[in-house]
């Protein structure tokens, strides 16, 4: 009978010590063993009369999300941000290669997605020579993102030369913002 | 490759001409590129994360589009509030402004009351199918950085919203917790003089309680596997408690995981951070020890061999070590040791009441939370920095609150509070910021754990 006791102030300390409603202090050293007895005659006087279902089964809700190619009105948007260059060069500054590092993470995860590089000059210089810079631009973005892992199969190159720019106005400002190369993507 | 045809046209002389070189000369060509950081991302403490959310706009007429707009917005902007990472443009000054075009921003006009990201929201329901639309604008250039578009059942506008939120946080260098859940045990299904205690999942902000068990008996303690798809609990459902599996959204379950025999009892189940072992508490040996097995139950070990009861493990984020409550030393204290069972050490020295460890999962903080007895007569939430071992106290004055457990992100902690005669499960930021019950129900809720 003590030993009953025992066992189910032990069962009640067992429950206290894993969180729940109020409990009395644990109990630190129990025999071992000598409730063997006792367990099976416990376990039958508790046995459910109706077993009935366990559980019931959850819905599993998902809102399943996709990008979307984006086409602003002003046609410059777009998930992946643009990389700039310095007057009359198209090598890949710090920040470039970084930004870069990031859209080969982005179409890592996005499959199905292509991507235009444009390249974009500012209003100094020739038509024809912007073109040729242009297509250098983006030919730097391409590469540097080929040897990342994006496949050459997903990626194409556009010059825009200085015929489209982001800032039409003539000042630093407007050059710096228009002296890049663009990401449009598409599926 | 390309690469070096490349390289010797760029450096090659002939496509300069003597006059482009002049101006160049003239202009002071050579400007350095401006720095520019990356837009596409929203690095908190770096840049002015100052965000504006206006109405979502139905993209279809009547009422079903422009309830599941409104949800969508409400719940979105909760989801944002909830980690204190971003700043809110006021309603007043958004709600004043034109309603315009949603596809074809005015970002003067957002610029001009001082919002960094404009986050657009579009929903339309077609029978019963939802589809949302998200963009997230960086305001100075107009540029999206986001735009997802998501589908499902028309009956849970929430989720998309959580979704959106934690696409938002992909973002930032912090990991979402708005799809997360939570489980927790409650009696609110006791009929007549029966005592039932049935496990429930709730979504992280206290919405959608949903019954696991329904088996009437007493079921406890529940516990999340990591990739989130079944609940090990503790059941009396056959008599005496012992480990269940619940694989909560195919309605089916194990019984006595842990294969105890006749005369011995299993509590406390908790997985490894990989899934692969389940560490429990059982009396398979005499008196209550940690044990460890595989997940299936497989190749059952005993960790602790003292005479004293120990109880209540729980994992490392590595999974190299386990946190226990012992009373081997006279009262209830949290001990470590690895997780072969080697190497056990006494972690709490502060108050003579300390139980039901939880290990902070994330990288950034070293630290567990744990239920401790402060001040006479109640419990309160307690975290040790295992570096310093300074404890912090988390509750203060909210009656007696237990029972800890850390968000996946390890920014914030779910534990259950009583006030009045009624237990409900609370949330609060780590540091004990932000305290918010939970309205999950009736009856008394406790034991919760935040799953993934």
């Amino acid at each position: 009978m003590k030993r009953h006791a025992f066992a189910l102030v032990l069962l009640a300390a067992a429950l206290a010590a894993c969180g729940g409603p109020p409990r009395p202090p644990v109990l630190t050293a129990t025999p071992g063993g000598e409730d063997a007895s006792e367990a099976p005659s416990s376990r039958e006087v508790e046995q459910p009369v109706d077993p009935g279902p366990d559980i019931q089964a959850l819905r599993d809700d998902v809102a399943a999300g996709e990008d979307f190619p984006v086409s602003d009105p002003s046609g410059e948007g777009g998930p992946l941000a643009d990389i700039h260059f310095e007057y009359d060069r198209a090598t890949l500054a710090d920040e470039a290669r970084a930004i870069l590092e990031r859209h080969a993470l982005w179409l890592q995860s996005r499959r199905e997605a292509r991507v235009t590089i444009e390249g974009h000059c500012d209003e100094r210089g020739t038509t024809e020579y912007n073109l040729a810079l242009g297509e250098q631009r983006a030919r730097a973005a391409l590469d540097y993102l080929m040897s990342l892992g994006v496949a050459g199969s997903r990626l194409r190159t556009v010059s825009y030369g200085k015929e489209r720019p982001l800032d039409p106005a003539s000042n630093e400002l407007a050059w710096a913002k228009n002296r890049r190369a663009r990401f449009a993507v598409s599926r | 490759m390309a690469r070096s045809e490349r390289r010797s046209r760029r450096s090659s002389p002939q496509f300069r001409s003597a006059g482009l070189l002049a101006a160049a000369a003239l202009l002071g060509g050579g400007a350095g590129g401006a720095q520019q950081p990356d837009i596409s991302r929203i690095d908190i403490g770096v840049v002015d994360a100052r965000f504006a959310i206006p109405a979502c706009v139905p993209r279809a007429p009547g009422e079903a589009s422009a309830e599941a707009c409104r949800t969508v917005r409400t719940v979105l902007r909760n989801d944002l509030e909830f980690p204190r990472l971003f700043q809110f443009v006021p309603e007043s000054l958004v709600a004043g402004l034109p309603a315009g075009n949603p596809d074809a921003p005015s970002f003067t006009d957002w610029q001009g009351i001082g919002a960094k990201y404009l986050v657009v929201t579009r929903a339309d329901v077609v029978k019963d199918e939802l589809t949302v639309e998200l963009r997230v604008h960086f305001v100075d250039s107009g540029q999206t950085i986001l735009a997802r578009r998501y589908t499902g059942r028309a009956d849970n506008p929430r989720i998309f919203a959580h979704q959106a939120s934690d696409d938002i946080m992909t973002l930032t260098q912090y990991r979402g917790v708005a799809r997360t859940r939570i489980a927790f045990t409650s009696d609110r299904d006791s009929k007549g003089g029966r005592l039932a205690k049935e496990l429930y999942i709730v979504d992280y902000d206290g919405h959608n309680p949903r019954q696991v068990t329904v088996n009437g008996s007493l079921n406890l303690l529940p516990a999340w596997t990591p990739d989130g798809r079944a609940l090990a609990y503790v059941s009396y459902r056959q008599g005496t408690p012992l480990v269940f599996l619940a694989h909560i959204f195919e309605g089916r379950s194990t019984a006595n995981l842990t294969g105890e025999r006749a005369n011995s009892q299993a509590f406390a189940p908790v997985f490894s951070p990989d899934g692969q072992r389940i560490a429990y508490a059982s009396n398979r040996s005499g008196n209550m020890d940690i044990w460890v097995a595989n997940a299936d139950g497989g190749s059952p070990r005993r960790l602790t061999t003292t005479a004293a009861s120990d109880t209540a493990p729980c994992w490392s984020p590595t999974g190299q070590e386990i946190a226990f409550t012992s009373s081997r030393a006279g009262t209830p204290q949290i001990y470590l040791m690895d997780a072969e069972g080697l190497n056990v050490r006494r972690l709490t020295t502060v108050g003579n009441y300390n139980d039901a460890p939880a290990w902070n999962p994330s990288r950034q903080h070293s630290e567990i939370a744990y239920t401790s007895r402060l001040e006479a007569g109640g419990f309160d939430i307690a975290v040790v920095d295992l570096a310093s071992r300074q404890v912090r106290q988390v509750t203060q004055g909210r009656g007696s609150c237990e029972y800890p457990s850390w968000a996946p992100n390890g920014r914030h902690l779910v534990f259950s509070c009583e006030r009045g005669k009624k237990w409900d499960i609370t949330v609060s930021d780590r540091d004990g910021r932000s305290v918010r019950t939970l309205a999950t129900g009736p009856g008394n809720n406790v034991q919760p754990d935040w799953g993934p």
